[in-house]
């Protein structure tokens, strides 16, 4: 009946191999790449390791991270980084939230191109999008303050970017400018995936307008809203480029985040061992974070 | 019937309203991208003006030519960071089709491990490992590198490509896969001629996910290229501004347009199938 | 063509027993159909004998070479799918190669044979199609001919005419059984629709839950069912049940229910005095009952009184559901006869044409 001459055994059957051979590239490629720099990171922020060299490395066990905790700058940073990041993502999902209703209704090519264009920000470099609203931004020749002075918001130029009180605002605004097209473009599928059916019934119940979109609709945007937003918030946690090519952190420390200011503390201060301390207590931070979050989206 | 024009009335006004509303969205989407473009056929002049016009009243070509024979090797800027770039794509999404169609189908113990390292892997804070990246780079001769980079970036990129591809191989029936190994296929040819001309759409979409990030990066050109003939055009913008493009508005936006035009092609193009991706991804948990 | 035995065979999903006491001999050629409800275990067991499940414990031989561990690609099975599992990105002709190339055989050769199935389908015009251009039924042939294409020893058919209109399913079921008869191979068919069933095999396995119940041809299931599931899953309509008692009186033994009188025949009489079951069930089969008068009544062996629920016309004839004090009872009767819901009817059957089962147990006693 066997035709075949050399027959294949399922070795072992039964029993569960540890690991799959298919796996190995990627995870060999992040265990060296990522996994070696994380230990790495580790030992480093117990060390003053001088990355010029001019002062011999020495084991200072926890001082970095005393350090870490009696430096304002840190503090800012941190506090920036929040400002930031869970500023920025609120209202660019908000925003999100708001396009995706308001274009949900509109049909045919008219539609369709202007939810096409809209999604034009997130197709800007981020390095190009610091530098035009860099441009934008400046008090006397940006195109802001002179759109803001034509049309009688303002009396005179604003300094968006040089003070203090306002960069982090600026930087923000440009941020939100990027990210509003991803929750926009995953909200309007999500929105567009909820069966006919519901709204049906829903309207069939006399739910209309605002009783209709919160009391029917968001709930099936949940699960979307809450991991686009997760996937925003690691993303913005990393922003290096919309920062750096804007600000460089500045005016002074004031949108200063904890990647900038990581930044600054490896390769202007050559202080690495410090840097990796920062860059360990920020890890946990994000680690404890997405796991309360990942659980809270497991109960849901 | 009185009572139906007070609600077609009001049906018209929020029609109206609605489009008002569409309208001054996409004007502030599309008003920086289109000041960005105007500004670079501005002569340097215009462009620094303090009364900005809203379209350039002299249109010149000179930013554009002074990019192609400046001071600057902005071709070489530009073509590094498209080789580097398409090598990434490719290479991430070579390494991590195998990856997610394990991790999708297979059956091994450090499954969920491997799964949950891939979303922690995401959210590391890479500027800290930048120092001890760079290290490992110095030391196996990568540094200074288009080969480094693109470890970096294909590196960087590979949590997230597993992530999406995992998302589009799952949507394959494996009824197909059953069918292969009963007509005598081992697993890596099942996965090559039959999973893979099934997601050919994700490959393309994880792949311009994984340009588009690379593209966009910019602290490992800035930290690993030294040589400035090498370096990609995130990093050369950053760096002419603190030099030639100090004050020149016309040519830095010639430079961005550029920088922005093969992005904005790759981004258009792949877009509707972008959040078939996200969503089958993202819906079913992170 | 293969011999298939199981022998003890379990299957076991981490510590849920979905298989267990599975014992079944196939003789070579035979259509064997695998019938039950769902999961009953039938496409579990279809799979093993596949190779796609690994046997948790027992033994699986074919020709009595033990296959437990042996590869799916090295037992010669084909197999055709529910949902037809062809590749949507090849066309019909490439479904049908794509096992044959895998087996080095020349350019020529794997045309005619693939050429040669199709005319046999009916589906050589289609072979330059794809997947998504065709219609299920002609799917359902693709998925055929891939299949037969391979020249296997033994044919699994998972349901592969459930997603089919009724109208297609009859027309298949009858092309299927002309297609086994063309080749040599054994083949076993998966269903949960016990009228296929019925039609199809040459024998049939009645599962549930995990077990297989019985094993035997179409007439002797519907003749001598082992236990109350098979009386009831094979036959449309199904067997109707009463709940009787057991009375002894010495020599005597007599079965009471409040609403029928029983006159058991002398072997029935002898086989309940031997099980020494106190509760009883007896199941008669729709046809087996007749609507008589009281005088007739007086005269038979079997009588039951009933309220009439529903009547279902049918054309030729009518079913007549009745509800009686130990259990429901359907009868077909003639059309011309005079049956309304809520009507007091009588039946009467005859004494062999009733079915005894032990009431806690479910056997058969015989």
């Amino acid at each position: 009946m066997m035709q075949r001459a050399t027959v294949r055994v399922v070795r072992d059957a039964r029993r569960v191999p540890w690991l799959d051979p298919m796996v190995l590239p990627a995870a060999g490629a992040l265990a060296v790449v990522v996994g070696y720099p994380v230990v790495y990171t580790l030992l480093l922020s117990l060390q003053d390791y001088d990355l010029l060299g001019t002062v011999p490395e020495r084991f200072i066990g926890a001082a970095n991270y005393r350090k870490l905790l009696d430096d304002p700058t840190f503090w800012q940073a941190l506090g920036n980084t929040a400002i930031y990041t869970f500023g920025s993502v609120a209202v660019a999902a908000l925003l999100g939230l708001a396009l995706a209703l308001l274009t949900e209704s509109v049909g045919g090519h008219r539609g369709r191109l202007a939810r096409t264009l809209l999604l034009t920000p997130w197709a800007v470099p981020f390095v190009v999008v610091a530098f035009l609203f860099r441009y934008m931004y400046l008090q006397n020749g940006g195109a802001i303050n002179a759109a803001l002075l034509a049309t009688g918001v303002i009396d005179a130029p604003i300094s968006w970017l040089n003070v203090s009180s306002l960069a982090l605002t600026a930087v923000m605004i440009t941020n939100i400018w990027t990210m509003t097209p991803f929750f926009f473009l995953l909200l309007a599928a999500a929105l567009a995936g909820i069966p006919n059916e519901v709204i049906e019934s829903a309207r069939v119940d006399r739910a209309r307008g605002w009783s209709l979109v919160v009391q029917i609709k968001l709930p099936f945007l949940r699960n979307a809203l809450l991991v686009s937003s997760l996937l925003m918030i690691i993303a913005n946690f990393n922003d290096f480029a919309k920062i750096w090519a804007m600000t460089q952190g500045g005016p002074g420390y004031a949108t200063t985040t904890l990647v900038i200011y990581v930044y600054r503390q490896a390769f202007e201060n050559f202080a690495i061992g410090y840097a990796s301390a920062i860059g360990v207590v920020w890890l946990l931070l994000l680690l404890a974070f997405a796991i309360a979050y990942l659980r809270a989206l497991r109960t849901s | 019937m009185s009572s139906v024009r007070p609600r077609d009335a009001v049906r018209r006004a929020t029609r109206a309203a609605r489009w008002a509303a569409i309208v001054v969205a996409l004007v502030v989407s599309l008003a920086p991208v289109y000041w960005m473009v105007a500004t670079s056929f501005k002569t340097e002049l215009e462009a620094a003006r303090l009364a900005p016009t809203l379209w350039p009243h002299e249109p010149t070509l000179a930013n554009y030519r002074g990019l192609w024979s400046g001071s600057l090797p902005f071709l070489a800027f530009f073509t590094n960071t498209l080789l580097t770039c398409l090598a990434t794509a490719v290479a991430a999404v070579v390494v991590a089709t195998p990856a997610a169609y394990a991790l999708s189908r297979a059956r091994f113990r450090l499954r969920g491990v491997i799964g949950y390292a891939m979303l922690v892997f995401r959210m590391l804070p890479l500027v800290v490992l930048l120092a001890p990246l760079y290290l490992l780079l110095l030391h196996a001769r990568l540094l200074d590198t288009h080969t480094g980079l693109v470890v970096g970036f294909a590196t960087f990129g590979l949590p997230f490509a597993v992530w999406m591809m995992k998302g589009f191989i799952d949507t394959v029936p494996i009824e197909i896969e059953e069918a292969a190994r009963i007509d005598g296929y081992p697993r890596w040819q099942i996965m090559l001629k039959v999973v893979v001309p099934l997601v050919v759409p994700g490959l393309l979409t994880t792949a311009t996910f994984v340009f588009m990030e690379a593209w966009n990066n910019l602290i490992y050109p800035l930290t690993f290229i030294t040589t400035l003939e090498k370096q990609t055009l995130p990093a050369a913008l950053v760096l002419a501004f603190t030099g030639q493009f100090k004050t020149d508005w016309g040519g830095m936006m010639a430079a961005a347009t550029l920088t922005t035009l093969p992005l904005m092609i790759a981004f258009f193009a792949v877009q509707r199938s972008m959040v078939r991706g996200l969503t089958s991804g993202a819906v079913a948990g992170a | 063509m293969a011999r298939i035995s199981l022998r003890n065979v379990e299957k076991r999903y981490d510590d849920t027993l979905v298989l267990r006491d599975c014992n079944l001999d196939i003789d070579d050629h035979e259509f064997v159909v695998l019938v039950g409800p769902s999961g009953s275990g039938k496409t579990t067991l279809l799979r093993i004998i596949a190779g796609l499940e690994h046997v948790s414990d027992g033994e699986l031989r074919f020709d009595d070479v033990l296959v437990n561990d042996i590869d799916v690609a090295d037992r010669d099975i084909a197999m055709v799918f529910q949902n037809y599992g062809l590749y949507p990105h090849m066309s019909v002709y490439d479904n049908m190669a794509f096992g044959l190339r895998r087996r080095k055989l020349a350019a020529a050769q794997i045309d005619a044979r693939v050429r040669d199935t199709a005319r046999m389908l009916d589906i050589e015009p289609l072979l330059a199609r794809r997947p998504r251009q065709l219609s299920g039924g002609q799917r359902q042939r693709v998925a055929l001919g891939r299949a037969i294409v391979r020249d296997p020893a033994v044919f699994l058919l998972d349901e592969p005419l459930s997603n089919l209109d009724a109208h297609l399913r009859v027309q298949m079921r009858a092309e299927i059984l002309k297609v086994h008869r063309a080749v040599t191979a054994t083949a076993i068919y998966v269903t949960h629709d016990q009228v296929e069933a019925l039609t199809m095999g040459d024998r049939i396995v009645v599962m549930n839950r995990g077990r297989i119940h019985q094993v035997g041809t179409p007439g002797a299931l519907y003749d001598a069912p082992v236990d109350r599931f098979v009386a009831s899953f094979i036959g449309t309509p199904a067997m109707g049940f009463v709940d009787c008692s057991v009375e002894r009186h010495r020599e005597r033994i007599a079965l009471v229910t409040q609403s029928a009188r029983i006159d058991l025949a002398d072997a029935q009489a002898c086989v309940l005095r031997q099980a020494d079951a106190a509760r009883v069930t007896i199941g008669i089969r729709p046809e087996c009952l007749a609507l008589a008068s009281e005088d007739e009544a007086r005269a038979a062996e079997v009588v039951v009184r009933g309220t009439v629920q529903v009547v279902e016309m049918l054309g030729a004839e009518q079913y007549v559901h009745a509800a009686t004090d130990g259990g429901a009872l359907t009868a077909r009767i003639p059309r011309h006869r005079r049956v309304r819901a809520d009507d007091t009817v009588t039946f009467t059957a005859a004494a062999r044409d009733v079915h005894l089962f032990e009431r806690d147990t479910g056997r058969a006693l015989r």
